[in-house]
């Protein structure tokens, strides 16, 4: 029944994703438009005249009615053709492709990085609220949101890789090894992630234990904490088995949020340490408006949002035992 | 076993014989380059940015290349000749080429690449350098290794043209050149083979020992895309980069770092304030001059370059070989200034100033004119814009144009040909933005570009700048001087200059 019901919810919301999409490519396509600028600005140089850059414009098809470029692009993309990039001549699918997994590694493990050294900070000071553990994480908490994300990385940069010289400051993998082994290349990325990866922690650090801690506060003051207390239970049954669970809810709420992050990437850590990810693509396709790039981008955004928020939603229901998708149909 | 070490061992030393060079250079050695930019696609033809053309730059080679004086000289073709009309152009190539598959290079290489340049299907902006008052060059083969050019009417500016890449026929021909897999695993002519493109991160090219004018002595090329300034110059400190361009605010510091070695060039480069001659008050000749002569260039050069620059006062460089010092400079007097403000009716002129987000140059530059020009009652507003909006507003293809004045600058080609950017029918689309208008001029841009003669252009563009100068309808600010680090393991640069250090990439070396 439960099972059924779930299963009901999730595909309702699935299928909300159809129109949803659609609306959203018809917004970000004509708003992309409306940016002024067109892919062709790219090419100035007093030696191409106007009429070639006018000739490539009508190639790519930007010489049409804008409803009729939407159209075009909505008809392919409905069958996963999400056109070539001006820039680079690639499928978008495959600009994407190749960035993906080295965003996707960075953000993701510098999210588990994260919860697991923001949780247990977040918990402990809150149960120990107005110690020196808490006090003092509260101060590293509002210096970490306060760091500007290019100065930390500057400084880490200069300080391990200039200073000690134990890491290498830029790059995904050294271009210098040859005919490594599997191993060694490993080690090598491994090597190269240590820099982006603490200096995303450490920034993203600060919100989440701050939090964690709020949310466990809140859930200690409860009656029903009281309750367990009054049965004699030991603190740590209390603080792990019935107050953890419910102080969980409000990180799940956050981890299905910055789903979209870990697709979109990190546009100034991936900058800083010339990482090879998605938010350099993003950002570097909007200013030389190419059109396509942006397109895919957004798309996928959106789905990952979507998914994220949804995930988010069942989350809920597996961590706390008062949500239950029951009567979803009635809604 | 033991033999082929010693062969090794031969070769090796015949090699460091051969090269002679005041230090033992690694046979392995790799030299590592830095690139601000994404590489987007390595096709010459094809290429718009600087980055993709740092690395076509070895992969392929053209019919002609260029010298560390920045002059013409053979490289696929081994000779030509042009017809006594300007209009016939033969080149002679060399016959011992061959691509990096080890396909024959044959002038059939050469029509097919130009052919393709001009078909109006392939997405290449060089179309435009082929392409003379609306005709196009014609291109044919005479035999395996000559091949003639026909030009509609005689076009100086078409022998650096020329030197643009040579694709390969055998690879490309009947596929869509714009999005073909070629352009992601190139195949060339030139010193270094491609070998590994790891999108965002590095391109890497390795030594071509069939090279025609000699194996390398570097045994691989990487290129580094690292986007970020500082990050580039953090790297370069940490030996993961071997060289880097040094922004004007790090240069006193990094010249004292050890290992690296700082060198300093001019450019064929300048920056100026464009004045939009449609603007009633833009018109009067008195009031530009008297902007001129409020600009105080050497407090620009100091305070933005750190003196890594020289001031400007003609639309040319002085390394180039058509630069002309004769030019009216209207050197730095705000008395003079008010007082042609006042003759010309405009003490109290006020107008806004675009300059493009992100250059922190020209962004300071307008703020340091804004305080110059305040001296003498001019109030200059500024627009700060993002580049795209900005090219948007001065390359609008019809008139009137939205702006009264932007701060700029022109990257100047090898061959001196200013027509686009001066000639009155380059308005209102065109790069003469800015409405120049003056029949004196036109005759000797369209003169300039179809005489063929190198000395007889020289006298021709010393007078156009002179009537430009005078003109002065740009705001002439400054040249700026490129300033690049190199470690010092790195030896065979060539002599620094605006053509930069590395023009014979295959004599560069890394020390052992």
């Amino acid at each position: 029944m439960l099972k059924n019901n779930m299963r009901k919810f999730v595909a309702q919301r699935l299928l909300q994703l159809i129109p949803l999409l659609i609306g959203i490519s018809l917004i970000s396509f004509f708003v992309m438009h409306l940016a002024p600028g067109d892919p062709t600005a790219l090419f100035i140089d007093p030696n191409v005249k106007p009429e070639e850059l006018a000739r490539v414009r009508a190639n790519w098809g930007l010489d049409q009615p804008i409803y009729i470029q939407y159209f075009k692009w909505l008809i392919n993309a409905g069958k996963l053709d999400f056109g070539v990039s001006y820039i680079t001549g690639q499928p978008v699918i495959s600009e994407i492709g190749e960035r993906l997994p080295a965003t996707l590694l960075l953000m993701i493990s510098s999210m588990i990085l994260t919860f697991l050294i923001a949780v247990p900070i977040g918990v402990y000071s809150a149960v120990k609220k107005g110690s020196w553990f808490d006090n003092f994480f509260t101060v590293f908490s509002f210096a970490g949101m306060a760091i500007p994300a290019f100065w930390l990385a500057l400084m880490l940069m200069l300080l391990f890789s200039v200073q000690l010289g134990w890491l290498p400051a830029v790059g995904m993998f050294s271009p210098l090894i040859k005919d490594a082994s599997i191993v060694t290349r490993l080690l090598d990325l491994l090597r190269h992630m240590i820099l982006p990866l603490f200096s995303m922690a450490l920034l993203s650090l600060a919100g989440i234990s701050r939090y964690q801690r709020a949310a466990m506060l809140e859930v200690l003051n409860q009656d029903f904490i009281k309750v367990a207390r009054a049965k004699g239970l030991p603190e740590i049954t209390v603080i792990f088995k019935h107050a953890l669970r419910n102080a969980l809810i409000p990180i799940v709420t956050i981890l299905g949020l910055s789903l979209p992050d870990l697709f979109g990437g990190a546009f100034v850590i991936e900058t800083v340490f010339a990482w090879p990810g998605m938010g350099r693509l993003g950002v570097q396709s909007i200013f030389q408006r190419n059109y396509p790039d942006i397109m895919g981008i957004v798309m996928l955004s959106a789905v990952l949002i979507i998914l994220g928020n949804l995930l988010a939603d069942i989350g809920y229901a597996l961590v706390d035992p008062r949500i239950r998708y029951e009567k979803i149909s009635k809604k | 076993m033991a033999s082929r070490k010693f062969w090794n061992f031969l070769i090796c030393s015949l090699i460091l014989i051969s090269s002679a060079q005041a230090f033992d250079y690694d046979p392995e050695g790799k030299l590592v380059f830095s690139l601000g930019g994404e590489v987007s696609v390595l096709n010459p033809i094809l290429s718009t940015d600087t980055s993709s053309g740092a690395v076509e730059g070895v992969i392929f080679t053209g019919m002609t290349k260029i010298n560390e004086k920045l002059e013409v000289i053979p490289d696929l073709a081994k000779s030509w000749e042009v017809s006594k009309d300007g209009k016939i152009w033969t080149f002679h190539l060399r016959k011992d080429v061959k691509w990096h598959d080890q396909y024959p290079f044959t002038a059939e290489d050469v029509i097919f690449t130009f052919n393709a340049i001009l078909n109006p299907k392939v997405n290449s902006v060089r179309r435009s350098d082929f392409i003379i008052d609306g005709d196009p060059v014609k291109f044919r083969k005479i035999d395996n290794f000559t091949v003639q050019a026909m030009l509609p009417k005689p076009f100086a500016p078409f022998l650096v043209h020329s030197g643009i890449g040579i694709l390969p026929k055998h690879l490309l021909e009947g596929k869509d050149i714009n999005t073909v897999d070629f352009n992601r695993k190139p195949i060339g002519t030139g010193p270094f083979k491609f070998s590994e493109w790891r999108t965002g991160d590095f391109v890497k090219v390795v030594r071509n020992m069939g090279y025609y004018d000699g194996s390398p002595l570097l045994a691989e090329i990487i290129y580094r895309i690292i986007p970020d300034e500082n990050a580039t110059l953090v790297a370069l400190e940490a030996g993961e980069i071997d060289t880097a361009g040094i922004p004007a605010k790090d240069y006193s510091r990094v010249k004292k770092l050890k290992g690296i070695n700082v060198y300093e060039y001019d450019q064929l480069l300048y920056v100026y304030l464009g004045l939009n001659l449609e603007k009633p008050a833009f018109k009067d000749k008195r009031v530009r001059q008297a902007l001129a002569y409020a600009t105080n260039k050497n407090q620009l050069v100091s305070l933005i370059l750190k003196g890594l620059g020289t001031p400007a006062y003609a639309p040319s460089a002085p390394v180039s070989w058509a630069y002309s010092d004769d030019v009216p400079k209207y050197s730095y007097d705000p008395e003079k200034a008010k007082h042609l403000l006042k003759k010309a009716g405009y003490e109290d002129l006020e107008f806004t100033c675009l300059v493009n987000q992100g250059n922190k140059e020209r962004e300071k530059a307008a703020i340091i004119l804004k305080q110059q020009f305040k001296k003498i009652g001019v109030k200059m507003n500024i627009r700060v814009l993002e580049w795209s909006a900005l090219l948007k507003i001065i390359n609008k293809p019809s008139a009137p144009k939205d702006f009264d004045a932007v701060i700029i600058g022109w990257s100047l080609g090898l061959d001196p040909d200013a027509y686009s950017i001066w000639h009155s029918s380059q308005y209102p689309k065109g790069f003469n933005f800015i409405k120049y208008n003056n029949p004196e001029a036109d005759k000797l841009l369209e003169s300039g570009r179809t005489t063929i003669d190198r000395d007889a252009r020289k006298k021709i563009y010393a007078k156009l700048w002179n009537i430009i100068a005078s003109d002065q309808p740009y705001v002439f600010l400054w040249y700026p001087k490129s300033v690049v680090g190199v470690r010092d393991r790195v030896g065979g640069l060539s002599k620094p200059g605006p053509a930069g250090l590395f023009v014979n990439i295959e004599k560069v070396f890394v020390k052992k």
